[in-house]
């Protein structure tokens, strides 16, 4: 660097301070965009123009249970939501006024002003709920009976979390995808308003699993993994022995490639709402459909009818339901711990032997080469 | 072998005594190689609920990759299982049968013999060596065991992979080629198959870590490394202290006995 005159080192000094200013201004001018991007409002159905109230971030109260309630819409997260054409009101109907009293919970199987377009009829999910009505997530029994502990059994919003009511859920960055190319082509027809792109971000979203398998045993999970829940309905801790499936481990390790509850749980091309007991001779995990649903197109193609007598659910702790996995595991830890504990006592007596080298309780006379030949060619007589 | 190496090798005026051909070790560095990149794969597959289970997985190529780095390695292991398997017979054609065929003297009771003779072999020596180790561990003799060629430690060492992989391997392949296992056996072998794989696995790698690894590294006299595995060749002072038996006849047998050192202590 010596060679360099101090002059030309300061210029080189001054330019590489004008690039630098110059790429900060251009990121900073990137990130305003960004933001103007992100801040500007979307065009919401909302007629009554609800977020004029709702817009503010910390729009909140704790409500007469004690639950702390955020009633605050993001905008943006609405708008690319499913509901973004349904209206305030066309769910939130006990709004009368405004400012309005506290709103009852919604009912997802109204019909909304949408019209369906193959029928021509109101939109509704309400033939969701007859599907679910005949699960074993049902509310009733056959008799039409409420079983036990009714408030256990979900509702739609007790596994349909969207974004909406995760506020925080963006950062996820979940989105459907959207090709603009493939756009292009809906568009060169469909040139009015917003039907081509919300048409094919609705198909898009559906043809695809729109949440990922850890996010689907994490919904169940909400239910089944709690220990007073199984208690009430007899039923074992599901989750964590699914974890401990090669099943489980991949999804815990972000595969989606891999079964995950609903895979087995529901009758391969069936809607993932009409979830049956296995004592029901329809359901995917009757003893008489387990093979069919572990070999359908999708996973194990190529097994055998034997694959059906695999135990997913096993408890490792339960001798009496899987006692070859609780005496094998028995032995194997019987084992380990016999060959470590011997070997750990033989290092450890090794290292507190050389504490004292010299000392010894028994005297006896050291040993010359000759009988160390002795004593180890007695072996070698062949 | 011993054509090719020297019992005692002399390097800058000391003795080092032969222990380990070429061949050998370089199957033992197949051998941790893909130990250690099993270990890698699967433990974080074992322990997937601890806090660094993921990141090591993602480092070992994540769900997409490890799986099949560690069938690869998998696969290696079992091939050098069947290669190893050939090796000893082939050592124990050359250098225990030839010589009793020539004599016209193989039969039932000379084969067995011979079989029994080869260095891996536990034998009754190995028993009292064991007696002794013990004795003079609990300070009741000042004697420290007077090991031959193989000890009994390095025996066990020895027949730990030897009885592993023919564990460890086949379960791993049932469970990697699972649904062809199925058209076969019961899918609930697979239960166990899993049991057997994870179990063993985690034995072998607790043996491994703390005994094997005391053995060749953490002893005071060997940390950070004994380098016999990488020259073949033990020091003096190693031999003494570990292969007593084994240093004086080879001492003896090249003319030596007049240098042999006392065992001492440690």
């Amino acid at each position: 660097m010596g060679v360099l005159p101090n002059k030309m080192l300061h210029s080189t000094a001054k330019r590489h301070t004008e690039a630098f200013a110059a790429l900060l201004a251009m990121f900073l001018v990137i990130f305003m965009l960004g933001g103007l991007t992100w801040t500007a409002p979307a065009q919401a159905e909302d007629e009554l123009n609800c977020v004029l109230c709702h817009k503010f971030r910390g729009l909140s109260r704790i409500d007469e249970e004690g639950r702390f309630r955020l009633f605050y819409i993001n905008e943006n997260l609405f708008m690319k939501g499913p509901h973004k054409r349904v209206m305030c009101l066309d769910c939130h109907r006990d709004i009368k006024k405004i400012p309005h009293d506290p709103a009852e919970k919604v009912n997802c199987t109204v019909e909304c002003h949408l019209t369906e377009p193959s029928s021509k009829q109101n939109f509704t999910h309400a033939p969701v709920k007859e599907i679910l009505d005949a699960s074993v997530h049902s509310k009733y029994d056959k008799e039409g009976n409420l079983k036990d502990y009714p408030e256990d059994y979900p509702g739609c919003k007790d596994c349909h979390e969207q974004p909406l009511y995760r506020p925080l859920s963006f950062f996820k960055g979940e989105s459907a995808g959207i090709s603009r190319r493939g756009l292009s082509r809906c568009k060169s027809c469909h040139q009015t308003g917003d039907f081509a792109e919300d048409f094919y971000s609705h198909v898009t979203s559906r043809l695809q699993k729109t949440r990922e398998s850890r996010e689907i045993v994490e919904t169940c999970a909400k239910c089944h993994a709690d220990p007073a829940f199984q208690k009430r309905h007899g039923l074992d801790n599901v989750v964590a022995s699914y974890k401990e499936t090669f099943h489980g481990k991949a999804v815990t390790f972000g595969s989606d490639e891999t079964a995950d509850c609903m895979d087995c749980h529901v009758v391969y091309g069936e809607s993932v709402h009409s979830i049956e007991s296995h004592t029901e001779p329809t359901a995917s995990t009757h003893k008489n459909n387990v093979a069919a649903t572990c070999r359908n197109e999708e996973c194990h193609v190529k097994a055998g009818e034997a694959i059906a007598s695999y135990q997913v659910h096993t408890d490792y702790s339960n001798a009496e339901k899987y006692p070859m996995q609780y005496y094998m595991l028995k032995f194997f830890q019987g084992l380990m711990a016999a060959v470590l504990y011997f070997f750990i006592i033989v290092i450890f007596l090794e290292l507190l032997r050389r504490l004292f080298p010299n000392f010894c309780f028994i005297k006896e006379k050291p040993t010359d080469a000759k009988s160390v030949l002795q004593n180890s060619s007695s072996e070698k007589g062949a | 072998m011993s054509d090719r190496y020297p019992k005692i090798n002399y390097r800058n005026g000391k003795r080092f005594f032969f222990r380990f051909s070429l061949m050998q070790r370089v199957q033992h560095i197949i051998l941790f190689s893909c130990v250690i990149t099993l270990g890698l794969t699967g433990f974080p597959q074992r322990y997937y609920n601890e806090a660094w289970a993921e990141p090591l997985f993602t480092f070992m190529g994540g769900i997409e990759m490890a799986p099949q780095i560690h069938r690869a390695a998998g696969v290696v292991l079992i091939c050098l299982f069947f290669f190893h398997t050939g090796y000893w017979m082939y050592l124990f054609y050359r250098n225990k049968l030839k010589p009793l065929i020539k004599e016209r003297n193989l039969g039932p009771g000379t084969f067995f013999k011979a079989f029994m003779s080869m260095e891996m072999m536990p034998n009754a020596k190995d028993g009292r060596d064991i007696v002794q180790m013990f004795k003079y561990l609990l300070y009741l003799s000042p004697k420290p065991p007077q090991y031959d060629r193989i000890c009994w430690k390095e025996k066990f060492d020895y027949f730990a992979p030897y009885w592993g992989i023919p564990i460890l391997g086949p379960a791993g392949l049932a469970l990697w080629f699972r649904d062809e296992f199925t058209q076969i056996f019961p899918g609930w072998l697979l239960n166990a198959f899993y049991i057997m794989h994870t179990d063993e696995a985690l034995l072998a790698g607790l043996f491994l870590f703390f005994v094997h690894w005391y053995n060749v590294h953490y002893a005071p006299e060997k940390f950070p490394l004994g380098t016999v595995f990488l020259t073949g060749y033990l020091s003096e002072a190693d031999m003494i202290h570990e292969h007593y038996a084994e240093y004086v006849e080879t001492m003896t047998e090249q003319g030596l006995a007049h240098e042999i050192k006392p065992q001492g202590h440690h």
